[in-house]
C-alpha cells in the first residue's frame, strides 16, 4: 500500500485551527475556529512573541447506540503556533470562548 | 499521547501495508474483524486504534503469533463509506506501541498494548549516520521520483523529526511492508538509520540499474528511429521538391523486374551492382538517368529468350512460295538451310548475302523467310553508316550514350533468334570514326559472335542464333574478308513473264487495295501488263512496275471517285492516254545492217541490254578512234580484238596493209551511257571482221564473250539478264562462250526454247556463225 497524500504529511501529526489576526486600537485580537471544542480542553500560551494553541477535540457528540457511518471531522490532538508582530512580554492577554470560536485578545496597553 | 494511560485498545490487522507514527494512512477494511475494529474506535471520544501488520496476508483472523509485536497508535480521520459494504478510514499514526496480550478475537480485537518510543540517541556517529542516509535518500527519491522535488532536509526540525523524516522517507520510497516493519521495530534511532542506509543502498543499485537499462533499450530504439524518421523526412523534403519518392519505388520496381527476368548469372550480378549503385544515388545526379537506362536495357535484352523456331519443311516452302514467285535457287537454298537445323539444331545460323538489283525483293525475301521459320524479323539498314559505334554502341561514359543497333534490334525482336537483315551492306561508309565493316567481321564471324561485346553493355552477348541476312546491289565495294563470311546468293533480274506473274499474283491485288478499286471494277489484261512491263518501264526489279500499276488504277479511281460505276478494263492501247506515250523503245533488232555493226549484250543494274556496236572505215586515217563513254577495260578489249584480226588478216582474206593505212573508229550508242566490261569483246570483233570484209552480221544474231588476243572465248557473267534483254529485242540467235552453257539453268523453259544458242571455243566459231559469208571467203582463200 503506497501512501501518497502529501498534504496530510506536510500538514503534520494534528489538525491545524484555522486563525485571523486583528490589529486593534489596544493591540492585537487572534481568533481561532476551534468548533465542537470543549473549552477546558484549550491550552493558551504566550512565549515571547509566539502564541501557541494547544489542545484535543473530542467527539462528546457520541452516545450508546451510535455508529459513525462516515466521518470527515477530525477529532485528534490539535496545535497552533502564531509568530505575533509584537511580543507578548508585559501584555495582558485574555480568552473567551464564543459560538465555537477561541477568541484570543491581547492588550499590549498602546 | 494524551492518554498514554488507555492500555486497551481496538485493533485494526492489517495487510501488506505498515504504519509508521506521524503519518497519515488511508485503509479499506472489507473484513467483519476490522469494521467492527474502526466501529468499536469511532464510538469513542478519542477515535483512538492499533494498527498492527499481520505476518501473512492471507490469515482472515490472526492471532496474537501471528501479528507483529511492534506496531502504531492511530487516530481515526476520516471515515467513509464504500458502495461494497466495506469502509475506507484514514489514519494517522500517534505512537509507536509495542503489542500485548489480545484481550478478545471476536467481534473485533483488542489489545493490550504499551507505549514503545523509539530511542533518539545521538552523537558523531549516529550524525554522520544521518547525514548520510538523507544523502541518499535524496539519491533515490530523485531516481524514483524525478517528477517530484521534495527536500527531505527540510522535513527534520525538532528532535522529534529526526525520526519522523526517516519514516516519512521510507513511506516515500514506497519500501517493502517486511522492510517497512523492520525499520518500524527498529527500537533506537541508530538501528533505524543503519536499516534505511542498507534499504536505501539497494534501491539506489536497484534504481540505476534500471535507468542503465531504460537508457540503453530507449538508446537503441531511438537509432532505429532516427534513420526512420530521417528516411521520413528526406520523403518530405523530396515531396515538397517535387522530387515525390519515386527513386525508391523505381528501385523497388526494378529490383522485382530483375527477379523476375531470365539473366546468364554474370549478367545477374553486373546487373545487382549497378541496381545497388542506382539505389545509392541521389535522384538528382545526372547519373541516375544513364544506369536507368543500362538498367532497363540489361532487362530487356532477350539473354535467355529465344522463339521456338519451326523447322518444319513443308510449311517453310509453302510460305516461300505464296511469298515470291520464281527465285527457285533461292528457296532451294534456304530450305536446305533449315534441314540442316532440322537435322542438327546446335549448327550455326547460316549467314546470308542476297545481292541483286534494286526491287527484286531481297528484304522481302528476308521477311519470308522470318515468317516460314516463326522467326523475330528486324531489319536495318547499313547504308551510308560510317561510324563504327553505331553499330557496336559507344562506351556508357559519353553522354547520350546508346547500344549499337545490332543489340537495339535484338531488344526489339525480344528474343535472340531473330531474322536479322542488315541492308545494303555494300553501301558502308567507312571515314576516320571508324571502319563499320571491320565491326562486321566480328558480328558476322559465326565463330566469334557468340561473345560480341557492346560498348554500351560491356558484356558478351550471344548473336550465334541470329539468322543474319544481308543484302547488297554489288558485290564489288563488299571487303573481301567480310565477304568471305557470307554465303552470297544472287537474286538476278525478272524475266517478263516472271514480272507479269509477280505482277498479277501481288502487285496488283496490293495497287488494288491501295488506290480503294476493287478487283471487280477494274481488269487490267495481261496484254495491257504485258505493255507496261516493257513499254513503260525498263528495270530488274518491280518498284517501278509498281508504281505505274498504281497510276493506272488511280486514273481509273477518279472516274469511279465521280460516281461511275461501269466496270474499266484497261486495254493496251489505253495506256498511252493514261500514262502518255511510252517511255521505252526496245533496241529492237536491227534489219539489214551495214558491215561493221554488230550484236552485244550487256549487263546493267537494271537488267540486261542489247548494244549495237558500230564501226567505221576511216580512209587515210589511222589507229583506233573509240568513243560512247567506253571505260578501259572495254577499249583494250576492242584493241584485243582488232589485233587479233590483223594478226591473222590473211585468214580472213583481208590485206594486213589496211590496217595501217585506214584508221578505224568505233562508236556505242547510246553515246551518254558509261559502259564498261570485257564482255563485248567477241562483239567488237565480229564489227571489225564484218567492217574489213565488207560483210555485214547476221541481223538475228546477238552475241557476248571476252577475247583474248589468241582468240579464246572467255566466259563472262550475267548471262540471264543478256538472254532476256535479247529475247526482249526479238533476236534468236545467241552466241556465247562455251562455258556459260551451265548458266542457262536459270533461264526459264520457254525462253531457252525459244531462242538458238551457239556455243563457242574460239573466236573463229564465233565469225563462222555471224557472218556465214565471211567464213565462206575465209574458206575459199
Amino acid at each position: 500500500m503506497k501512501y501518497d497524500a502529501f498534504e496530510e504529511i506536510g500538514g503534520g501529526l494534528e489538525f491545524v485551527p484555522r486563525a485571523d489576526v486583528y490589529r486593534t486600537p489596544g493591540g492585537w485580537v487572534v481568533k481561532f475556529d476551534l468548533a465542537g471544542v470543549k473549552p477546558q480542553d484549550i491550552q493558551v500560551e504566550v512565549r515571547g512573541s509566539v502564541l501557541r494553541v494547544v489542545g484535543v477535540r473530542r467527539d462528546s457528540f457520541i452516545e450508546r447506540g451510535f455508529r459513525h457511518h462516515s466521518m470527515e471531522i477530525s477529532y485528534s490532538r490539535f496545535e497552533r503556533s502564531l509568530r505575533l508582530p509584537c511580543t507578548g512580554e508585559g501584555a495582558s492577554v485574555t480568552t473567551e470562548y464564543l459560538d465555537g470560536l477561541l477568541i484570543v485578545t491581547i492588550d499590549t496597553g498602546e | 499521547m494524551s492518554d498514554d494511560n488507555v492500555l486497551t485498545l481496538p485493533l485494526f490487522p492489517l495487510k501488506n501495508a505498515v504504519l509508521f507514527p506521524y503519518l497519515g494512512l488511508p485503509l479499506t477494511a472489507g473484513r467483519p474483524i476490522s469494521i467492527a475494529a474502526i466501529e468499536s474506535a469511532l464510538a469513542t471520544e478519542e477515535k483512538e486504534i492499533l494498527v498492527v501488520a499481520q505476518r501473512d496476508a492471507a490469515v482472515q483472523a490472526p492471532s496474537r503469533e501471528e501479528l507483529f509485536e511492534v506496531g502504531t497508535k492511530a487516530v481515526i480521520r476520516r471515515l467513509v463509506p464504500l458502495p461494497t459494504g466495506g469502509v475506507q478510514i484514514f489514519v494517522q499514526g500517534t505512537l509507536r506501541v509495542r503489542v500485548g496480550e489480545l484481550e478478545q478475537a471476536t467481534p473485533f480485537i483488542t489489545a493490550k498494548y504499551e507505549p514503545a518510543p523509539v530511542a533518539l540517541d545521538s552523537g558523531a556517529d549516529v550524525e554522520a549516520l544521518e547525514r548520510e542516509v538523507k544523502d541518499l535518500g535524496a539519491k533515490v527519491l530523485s531516481l524514483a521520483r524525478p517528477q517530484t522535488e521534495i527536500d527531505i532536509s527540510q522535513l527534520a526540525g525538532s528532535e522529534e523529526d529526526r525520526l519522523r523524516w526517516l519514516y516519512i522517507l521510507a513511506s516515500l520510497m514506497g519500501l517493502e511492508h517486511q522492510k517497512a516493519q523492520e525499520l518500524l521495530a527498529a527500537d533506537e534511532l541508530t538501528e533505524g538509520l543503519r536499516l534505511m542506509h542498507g534499504y536505501l543502498q539497494y534501491e539506489v543499485r536497484v534504481l540505476e540499474l534500471r535507468q542503465n537499462i531504460a537508457s540503453k533499450v530507449q538508446s537503441e530504439m531511438t537509432k532505429q528511429q532516427r534513420e526512420m524518421l530521417l528516411r521520413q523526412q528526406m520523403r518530405a523534403i523530396q515531396e515538397e521538391l517535387g522530387e515525390t519518392d519515386e527513386a525508391g519505388a523505381e528501385v523497388e520496381l526494378l529490383r522485382e523486374r530483375f527477379d523476375k527476368a531470365d539473366l546468364p548469372d554474370e549478367v545477374r550480378k553486373e546487373a545487382e551492382r549497378e541496381l545497388k549503385r542506382f539505389a545509392r544515388l541521389p535522384q538528382a545526379s545526372p547519373e541516375t538517368n544513364v544506369i536507368r537506362s543500362y538498367l532497363e536495357v540489361i532487362l530487356e535484352l532477350p539473354w535467355n529468350q529465344s522463339s521456338e523456331a519451326v523447322l518444319d519443311l513443308a510449311h517453310a516452302r509453302k510460305v516461300l512460295d505464296e511469298d515470291h514467285l520464281g527465285l527457285d535457287e533461292i528457296k532451294s537454298r534456304i530450305l536446305e538451310h533449315l534441314a540442316v537445323q532440322k537435322l542438327n539444331p546446335d549448327a550455326k545460323a547460316p549467314i546470308l548475302l542476297f545481292v541483286g538489283p534494286p526491287g527484286v525483293g531481297k528484304t522481302s525475301l528476308g521477311k519470308s523467310i522470318a515468317r516460314a521459320q516463326n522467326r523475330e524479323f528486324q531489319r536495318m539498314s547499313l547504308g551510308g553508316l560510317h561510324d563504327e559505334a553505331e553499330l557496336r554502341g559507344h562506351r556508357r561514359t559519353y553522354i547520350g550514350a546508346l547500344p549499337g543497333r545490332i543489340l537495339q534490334a535484338l531488344r526489339r525482336a525480344k528474343v535472340n533468334n531473330p531474322v536479322l537483315m542488315l541492308d545494303e551492306i555494300d553501301k558502308l561508309g567507312r571515314d576516320f570514326r571508324g571502319d563499320p565493316a571491320s565491326a562486321m567481321l566480328e558480328i558476322l564471324d559465326p565463330e566469334q559472335n557468340d561473345t560480341f561485346r557492346d560498348n554500351y553493355l560491356d558484356m558478351p552477348f550471344d548473336l550465334s542464333s541470329v539468322f543474319f541476312i544481308t543484302t547488297a546491289n554489288s558485290l564489288d565495294t563488299i571487303p573481301q574478308p567480310l565477304l568471305d563470311r557470307m554465303e552470297v546468293l544472287s537474286l538476278t533480274g525478272y524475266s517478263e513473264e516472271e514480272k507479269l506473274g509477280i505482277a498479277k499474283k501481288y502487285l496488283l491485288p496490293r495497287q488494288l487495295e491501295q488506290s480503294g478499286v476493287r478487283a471487280d471494277q477494274c481488269e487490267l489484261s495481261d496484254e495491257t501488263l504485258a505493255r507496261i512491263i516493257r513499254r513503260y518501264t525498263r528495270e530488274a526489279g518491280l518498284r517501278q512496275l509498281e508504281r505505274v500499276i498504281g497510276r493506272v488504277l488511280r486514273k481509273t479511281a477518279v472516274g469511279f471517285a465521280e460516281g461511275s460505276s461501269e466496270k474499266v478494263t484497261v486495254l493496251p492501247d489505253d495506256l498511252i492516254e493514261m500514262l502518255g506515250p511510252e517511255r521505252f523503245h526496245l533496241e529492237k533488232a536491227r534489219k539489214n545492217m551495214p558491215p561493221g555493226v554488230a550484236a552485244g549484250l550487256a549487263w546493267t543494274p537494271a537488267g540486261g541490254d542489247v548494244l549495237y556496236i558500230e564501226s567505221t572505215l576511216l580512209p587515210g586515217g589511222s589507229g583506233l578512234t573509240m568513243t560512247g563513254q567506253l571505260g578501259n577495260v572495254m577499249q583494250e578489249s576492242a584493241r584485243a580484238a582488232q589485233s587479233y584480226l590483223w594478226s591473222h588478216a590473211d585468214d580472213f582474206g583481208i590485206d594486213a596493209e589496211r590496217f595501217r593505212k585506214e584508221g578505224v573508229h568505233i562508236h556505242v550508242p547510246a553515246g551518254a551511257i558509261p559502259k564498261d566490261g570485257p564482255s563485248a569483246g567477241i562483239t567488237m570483233a565480229t564489227a571489225l571482221a564484218s567492217l574489213y570484209c565488207a560483210k555485214p552480221v547476221q541481223s538475228d544474231t546477238a552475241m557476248t564473250g571476252e577475247i583474248t588476243i589468241t582468240g579464246l572465248v572467255l566466259p563472262i557473267g550475267g548471262v540471264k539478264e543478256k538472254v532476256l534483254a535479247a529475247r526482249r529485242a526479238e533476236l534468236t540467235r545467241i552466241i556465247l562462250p562455251r562455258q556459260n552453257e551451265a548458266d542457262l539453268h536459270d533461264l526459264p523453259n520457254d525462253v531457252r526454247s525459244e531462242i538458238e544458242f551457239i556455243f563457242v571455243d574460239h573466236i573463229d566459231d564465233v565469225l563462222r556463225a555471224a557472218i556465214p559469208e565471211a567464213c565462206r571467203s575465209k574458206k575459199a582463200s
